[in-house]
């Protein structure tokens, strides 16, 4: 499915929820990040028809899904807060949700036990919700989304309340789906669970749109120098290689860290650098024992985004 | 001609419309109404209601105990008739005492109490526990989300506020024997008739109120005090829904010889002229006028955004 946001703005009276957020968005997975507050939520309820803009258009394949009823035949939602009918067992609660899909009884009964079984609940979907941990709520607020199998999947914080084996097979999920096609829209205040999972990333603080697109593109397009370290076999090749490297135009600064073996190059073209050292290696018959950039993960792309760095 | 055409292609549709609307509701339907009664049932409020609803029962009870002395009994055919210590027969004074109590505490106060309650309970529980969001995610069209949860609530408001009336009434005729419950079920039905619009027409009513305020019970009484107990005195009393209950009220209860006129009623204008409604006609705009608050109400689901 194609979810478009184009200049949406969303205002709550006076207070303005997003604003001007344009986004396009089609089959894989794409993560939603920002601080508290900053408006993922909104985002989302706007993709899921939950609400609609102040300003701006939001379509799902074109439609519009604040009405049209039918597309939401293929919208999973997994809500960040707790929604429960608490009096219900596991089973009794997506076998309700399912019933809404207009899948009889026997049908839905059989589908909720797979998919709660899938998600390890085996074991306590009988019993009602109102005894589950966290975790397992965790567990079947993602049964309940996904159990009718949609095109769509909105997930708010899946991760949140998840012990770690949880987690994992929460993850592991999301990647199947994924490969099986669907659009997968993911907020996450756990970075490394979002970086783990896909490379195109949305930013939004303060309502607005920071980036978006592939998390190694946007942090290029920041301009402040990105350190890359590089680890080469030999330790006498070090000196050598920080030479080279010093006398190229894509490096700013060099520094050497002998106790560690390792050379790091802070730039503005670490894309360049990519393309270019194997040659360089090649030329020079060096070989190297890792290149990495601390500066890669996400969450530093988050703090230099969030606490505002220039953009060229 | 085009028109025509069309007109004719929209209504050959309606069967397979239908069709398709019975089988979703085969589906649909059955959960939502098991869990909207669910809640209701095991609400502590409706416990609150049952009490209410129980306590001139008891009333009645406790009366019988302490009357039982005096009465006299005659036997015709191997039936027995009461009679009071003064010789008048018991079952009579008991219907217009039953008419009068069920109408006072049942059909003006605990029923529309009771719809105010069901339909808070129904509708705004889902929007505080935020399972509406999770509806609206879902293909159910808003008008279901509202119907399935509007029927369940006027089963459970008349089968509950129906058994205290059966109650009330058998604490209020057991004075008079089998023969006296027996003779005047009539009355009983009367106001279990009545009952049954008042909750068709009140729970569509405050399910709107529900829907499209922040204080749903407030809005309710106010609405109830105002529009219902005092405009339903006035001129322009065909606004209100209690004009066409009353309307039904005192056809039935003329025709049952109970010692009522319109005034009693309030169903006189200014000028004294009886302004009752035809009881098939006001029993036909109370079910019009339900079905329109239905559609507002669906429409409210719909545009509330979250």
């Amino acid at each position: 499915m194609r979810i478009k946001l184009e200049q949406v703005t969303k205002n709550y009276g006076n207070v303005q929820g997003i604003s001007n957020i344009s986004l396009d968005v089609s089959t894989g997975i794409t993560g939603i990040l920002g601080p508290n507050g900053a408006g993922k939520s909104t985002t989302m309820k706007m993709v899921l028809g939950l609400s609609r803009p102040s300003r701006g258009i939001v379509t799902i394949d074109g439609k519009n899904p604040f009405f049209d009823v039918e597309l939401k035949r293929n919208f999973g939602f997994v809500p960040e807060y707790d929604c429960f009918y608490e009096h219900m067992t596991g089973v009794e609660f997506v076998v309700y949700f399912l019933r809404m899909h207009d899948i009889d009884k026997e049908e839905a009964e059989g589908l909720a036990r797979e998919a709660l079984t899938e998600l390890s609940l085996d074991g306590a979907m009988d019993r009602k919700i109102n005894t589950y941990s966290r975790g397992m709520r965790q567990k079947t607020k993602v049964a309940r989304a996904t159990v009718f199998n949609p095109d769509l999947l909105v997930m708010d914080e899946p991760f949140q309340g998840a012990d770690p084996t949880t987690r994992m097979l929460l993850m592991k999920k999301m990647s199947e789906w994924a490969d099986e096609g669907k659009t997968i829209l993911i907020s996450s205040h756990i970075l490394h669970d979002v970086q783990s999972l896909t490379d195109n990333i949305a930013l939004i603080n303060n309502g607005k749109m920071l980036a978006y697109g592939n998390r190694h593109e946007i942090r290029d397009l920041i301009n402040i120098p990105r350190p890359i370290s590089i680890v080469p076999v030999k330790k006498g090749n070090l000196r050598k290689l920080a030479k080279i490297m010093i006398d190229e135009k894509w490096t700013k600064a060099t520094a050497i860290d002998e106790e560690n073996n390792e050379l790091t190059i802070e730039t503005n073209q670490s894309e360049e650098i990519y393309l270019e050292l194997p040659k360089i290696l090649q030329k020079e018959k060096m070989t190297i024992e890792k290149i990495y950039s601390e500066d890669d993960s996400l969450d530093s792309l988050y703090a230099k985004l969030v606490e505002g760095a220039q953009w060229k | 001609m085009e028109m025509i055409k069309r007109i004719l292609r929209d209504v050959s549709e309606i069967p397979a419309m239908l069709q398709t609307f019975a089988k979703r509701s085969s589906n649909v339907f059955p959960p939502i109404a098991k869990d909207s009664m669910y809640r209701l049932l095991i609400n502590k409020v409706t416990w609150i209601i049952v009490a209410i609803l129980l306590l001139p029962c008891l009333l009645g009870f406790v009366i019988y105990y302490q009357t039982d002395q005096g009465r006299q009994i005659e036997t015709v055919d191997g039936e027995k008739i009461y009679y009071d210590s003064g010789g008048n027969l018991i079952h009579e004074e008991k219907r217009e005492a039953f008419a009068d109590q069920a109408y006072a505490i049942i059909i003006i106060i605990v029923a529309v109490i009771t719809a105010i309650l069901f339909s808070s309970e129904l509708i705004n529980e889902e929007y505080e526990k935020k399972t509406m969001q999770l509806l609206r995610t879902t293909p159910i069209h808003s008008f279901e989300i509202l119907l399935y949860r509007y029927i369940a609530g006027v089963i459970c408001m008349f089968g509950i506020v129906g058994l205290g009336s059966i109650l009330l009434y058998y604490s209020i005729m057991m004075p008079a024997g089998l023969h006296g419950v027996l003779e005047n079920l009539d009355v009983l039905l009367l106001i279990l008739k009545i009952l049954l619009f008042e909750s068709i027409a009140f729970m569509a009513i405050f399910s709107v109120f529900t829907i499209y305020f922040e204080k749903p019970f407030l809005v309710g009484i106010i609405y109830w005090a105002v529009w219902e107990r005092i405009v339903s005195t006035q001129n322009y009393q065909k606004l209100t829904i209690t004009h066409y209950l009353d309307s039904v009220t005192y056809d039935s209860a003329k025709d049952m010889n109970i010692g009522v006129d319109a005034e009693t009623f309030s169903l006189v204008n200014s000028k004294g002229d009886i302004i009752a409604t035809e009881p098939l006609t006001a029993m036909l705009v109370i079910i019009v006028f339900a079905i329109f608050a239905l559609w507002i109400g669906a429409r409210g689901i719909a545009n509330k955004q979250f």
